[in-house]
């Protein structure tokens, strides 16, 4: 068993990898001064957590917002992802690589180019400083993830069941959604944590086509970063990343659950 | 799987309503004529409104001063809300730009905090609405309407297009524990860096104070007067300024990484300085290292100083959009935060100096002014202004940048 | 299944119309870069801006800044991602708290990774006193730059960072499903794990392993914050000179920083377009699909 041993050290390093800097940052977020050479903090202080808690921010507002939003996009972008795939990997047209070669374009356009480009074509379809703007321009950042990822699930799963159960009478509507989106559920749960990720970390399209009415946790813990208040940005990078993490148990949870009741009815 | 899909339409149908509900927030344009209006009409016609006000995001006290005592104020004496958006000046007129270019009419942004360079280019691509400072009754009552800094903004004239907000000056700081002595003028800087050999450096240009700072040096090498005529022209400039480079040159070899490299920003300098990684650290906010011994990221023995010969001073203003949908409300608020009792909060909350004019201010706003306790390792409001230069014209300082970047950087 | 045209349609449209709306806004920025902007009172076509970029010596020297950092990036991370998402297939750490953490890197935005990255790396940051603490070096300025130096060190760890993770959940959907059914096959039919993994699991991963080294390579290639708050002063990386010249306040440079960004895009779909070509040949031999 030495492969064993060897990958289980590539799991400790890359666990302690990810965790030293996490760690840096919780304690960062209530530390008032650390200088050279201490390996701990001199002091420390709560003026980011009451900042937090009872600033001008408004946080659950914030949190509920923010994590709404990305759901939002998340689910779509899923949808639009599942679509996709489906039509590239399990049909053959005219233009179909052309098609998969598109879903690499939000990728490849410049971040200040797609900002500028996408808030004059809100302006002009009349949905600049709304929420469904917004919704529109996070859907073509997640775009590309959604759909590659969808693509390589849907290719590995293929029809084969699906077409069995057209076969045995099932409409092709109920055969997709009994036999091939569970099997899809995989890559649909990746799908779901990409888009929602992305959304939930978009700033500055955020801030050109929702012109600041449409409020993230991003939008505010970007400036503070920008500022270098080392403390209040560690405490709303905290706060950010371990919102995300808690939406993901939940989402995992939930269709768990939802998996063992199905098995069991 | 069924109970997913269900989740998931309720998400699609709670988004397309809110969708609606985003489209009804539309404030209402006030059919107000404000070239003409009367100040009590444009105080009726901001009743009840909303007022947004775009700025820099990133100084929790300032974001809580505006959302707490600034926006009580115009609540109550006005019924105005104030709402705040944190946004870079860079991103505003980017957007403002967006609008501009498509012809929008109504826009989101109502206020503009803004100075500068920024001023200057927003001004003359039609991006601000103006002019409309005569028309506040708080400009005459509590400004210096001669001051140099009321009528011109980085050598740029006003015109009515933006109103003081607060004033800023260069200021250098240094832990007194580590480093007793402060250097006075260029020379002594140099042999200061010597001394702490890798242990000072400025924010690489264009960072806003990384720029000022420079400037500041080519002030005391070169002066200060023949440029506030100069043309921006980089041959010219680069003339005028090269006992200046001569100086930045020599000097690099002492500084942080050979000055190979500079960092990015003011903000990284100030972790730098406060991880004791740099000796010396330069603000443009005079009152900075207050706030820093307040909050405990400087040391208690952190000293303020300026050179002799004076540091570059300039006055942050507030501007209106040209499409903002609530230019009435906007003018209102702005008339507010001129007032003494707001301008004393700033400088009582926020350690900012003042717009207001001395001279302008009843005994007992006065008293009230000099009542407040500033804090710890700062020098006075006095002295600050007895060393106080003021800027270049706005369109030589990229210039200075790009020559900075050429002729200074690595080399 | 009867494959119907208008199936095709129905599946494609979302996806055609969210294109739609990207191409456009590309357009509407596109002609700016030929010096088309009425509103600040440009309205003659010219292609000056992209001479001035093209002829801009600093250019050719961002160029391989930027190419430099993408391609580091992009190849260390899918080497190590893929090597972290078969320690995890393998160790059976599919689910639970490992996937989480693994998970984690993907959430945090890259400005705060540039803030990890100063607070770990710099000369003051905390390898430099754990290397302090045990004497090591004395001072501050012994311990080696690694962040801001003109090879982008800091930017490219910054990236492996945040995308080595990425790699491994970007794949692992894909791996796992493979080793699961057909790794596990070869295994029973006397294949050693090692041979199995090399001869059907990646083979038959390496489509999503391939689009996830595309995915890093372009993002690294035309992404701004990293290699601006933690690169050198001169020479900037591509993105960050376009980024600042969209930046500066005068307007009126907004043609030159669309041209930039125009010759950035060009170089993008360039290398895709290449990177396309080669990998389709590629997978072809291997009979994979891509």
């Amino acid at each position: 068993m030495r492969k064993h041993r060897f990958l289980s050290f590539v799991l400790g390093v890359t666990a302690f990898a990810i965790l030293l800097p996490m760690a840096v940052m919780v304690l960062w977020s209530v530390t008032g001064r650390w200088s050279w050479p201490n390996l701990l903090p001199e002091s420390y202080t709560l003026r980011t957590v009451q900042e937090l808690l009872f600033g001008s921010a408004k946080l659950p507002q914030l949190l509920f917002s923010s994590i709404w939003l990305a759901a939002v996009v998340a689910v779509l972008a899923t949808i639009v992802g599942v679509m996709t795939a489906r039509a590239t990997e399990l049909y053959t047209f005219f233009g179909c690589s052309a098609v998969q070669a598109a879903g690499f374009l939000p990728l490849l356009v410049p971040g200040t180019v797609f900002a500028t480009g996408i808030q004059l074509t809100m302006i002009r379809a009349g949905l600049s400083d709304t929420l469904l703007g917004v919704v529109l321009v996070h859907l073509v950042v997640a775009l590309p993830y959604c759909v590659t990822i969808m693509a390589d699930v849907t290719a590995a799963v293929g029809v084969r069941h699906e077409e069995q159960a057209a076969v045995l009478g099932a409409s092709p509507l109920r055969a997709f959604f009994l036999v091939t989106l569970p099997q899809l559920l995989p890559g649909i749960l990746s799908s779901l944590s990409m888009g929602f990720v992305l959304s939930y970390s978009q700033y500055f399209t955020t801030l050109m086509v929702g012109g600041g009415r449409i409020k993230t946790l991003a939008l505010v813990l970007v400036p503070y970063i920008q500022s270098g208040d080392r403390a209040l940005s560690s405490v709303y990078a905290t706060v950010f990343v371990s919102s995300a993490l808690l939406v993901f148990f939940l989402l995992e949870w939930a269709i768990k659950r939802t998996e063992k009741r199905g098995e069991t009815q | 799987m069924k109970k997913l899909l269900a989740l998931m339409l309720a998400l699609v149908m709670s988004l397309s309503l809110a969708a609606c509900g985003a489209g009804d927030e539309e404030i209402a344009v006030d059919a107000l004529d404000l070239s003409t209006a009367s100040w009590e009409e444009i105080v009726e016609a901001a009743r009840g409104t909303t007022v947004t006000f775009y700025g820099w995001g990133g100084d929790e006290n300032r974001n809580n001063w505006l959302n707490t005592t600034v926006a009580d104020y115009v609540k109550e004496h006005y019924d105005i809300t104030l709402e705040v958006v944190g946004m870079n000046i860079d991103e505003i007129l980017a957007k403002l730009s967006g609008e501009k270019q498509m012809g929008a009419t109504s826009g989101s942004i109502d206020m503009i905090w803004i100075n500068g360079e920024n001023f200057y280019s927003a001004k003359e691509n039609g991006l601000l609405y103006g002019p409309f400072t005569e028309k506040l009754p708080n400009m005459e009552a509590y400004i210096d309407l001669d001051d140099p800094e009321t009528l011109n903004d980085f050598c740029m004239p006003i015109e009515g297009y933006e109103a003081p907000y607060a004033r800023a000056q260069m200021v250098m700081m240094s832990d007194s524990a580590v480093t007793p002595e402060a250097p006075a003028n260029a020379d002594e800087f140099m042999e200061y860096c010597k001394k702490y050999a890798g242990k000072v450096t400025y924010p690489a240009l264009p960072d806003f104070t990384g720029s000022a700072f420079v400037r500041n040096l080519i002030y005391e090498l070169c002066g200060w007067e023949q440029f506030q005529t100069m043309e921006a022209d980089y041959e010219t400039v680069k003339a005028a300024i090269a006992p200046a480079i001569e100086y930045l040159r020599a000097l690099n070899p002492y500084l942080w990484n050979e000055g190979k490299t500079f960092p990015d920003s003011s903000t990284t300098v100030d972790s730098m300085f406060a991880d004791g990684e740099l000796v010396m650290n330069m603000s443009y906010g005079p009152f900075s290292v207050a706030t820093g011994i307040a909050n405990g990221t400087y040391t208690d023995t952190t000293r303020t100083f300026v050179f002799d010969n004076g540091t570059i001073g300039n006055t942050n203003y507030m501007a209106i959009a040209f499409d903002s949908p609530n230019k009435a409300g906007a003018m209102v608020v702005i008339n507010a935060i001129l007032s003494g009792d707001i301008q004393l909060t700033q400088y009582e909350t926020l350690r900012e100096l003042p717009v207001v004019a001395t001279d302008k201010l009843s005994a007992e706003e006065k008293a009230a002014f000099d009542a407040v306790e500033i804090g710890e390792g700062v020098l006075t409001q006095a002295e600050l202004l007895a060393h106080r230069l003021p800027e270049m014209p706005a369109s030589l300082v990229p210039v200075i940048e790009e020559i900075w970047l050429n002729e200074v950087v690595g080399k | 299944m009867r494959k119907k045209k208008w199936h095709i349609a129905v599946l494609l449209a979302p996806f055609l119309a969210l294109t739609a709306l990207l191409l456009l806004s590309v357009w509407n920025v596109a002609i700016q870069s030929f010096g088309y902007i009425p509103a600040f009172g440009l309205t003659e076509f010219t292609t000056e801006h992209y001479a001035k970029v093209l002829q801009d010596e600093t250019f050719l020297r961002a160029l391989g800044v930027s190419l430099r950092i993408a391609l580091l990036s992009a190849v260390l991370s899918a080497v190590l991602g893929v090597l972290l998402s078969a320690a995890l297939i393998r160790c059976r750490k599919r689910d639970g708290a490992m996937l989480y953490l693994v998970r984690m890197p993907i959430l945090v935005p890259h400005a705060v990774v540039a803030v990890f990255a100063i607070n770990l790396l710099s000369q003051a940051g905390l390898v430099a006193r754990v290397a302090a603490a045990l004497g090591l070096i004395a001072e501050q300025s012994q311990f080696p730059q690694l962040l801001f130096t003109p090879d982008y060190g800091g930017a490219i760890a910054a990236y492996l960072w945040k995308e080595i993770p990425f790699v491994a959940y970007f794949v692992l959907a894909l791996m796992f499903s493979v080793s699961d059914t057909l790794g596990e096959a070869a295994e029973n039919l006397g294949a050693s794990p090692l041979r199995s993994f090399f001869s059907v699991t990646l083979p038959l991963t390496l489509p999503a392993i391939v689009k996830a080294f595309l995915i890093i390579f372009i993002f690294a290639f035309g992404g701004y914050e990293l290699p601006l708050l933690l690169g050198a002063t001169v020479p900037k990386a591509l993105p960050v000179q376009a980024y600042l010249a969209y930046m500066s306040p005068n307007l009126r440079d907004r043609p030159y920083a669309m041209a930039m960004n125009g010759v950035i895009l060009l170089l993008a779909l360039a290398m895709a377009a290449l990177y396309g070509v080669l990998t389709r040949r590629m997978l072809k031999r291997m009979g994979g699909r891509a």
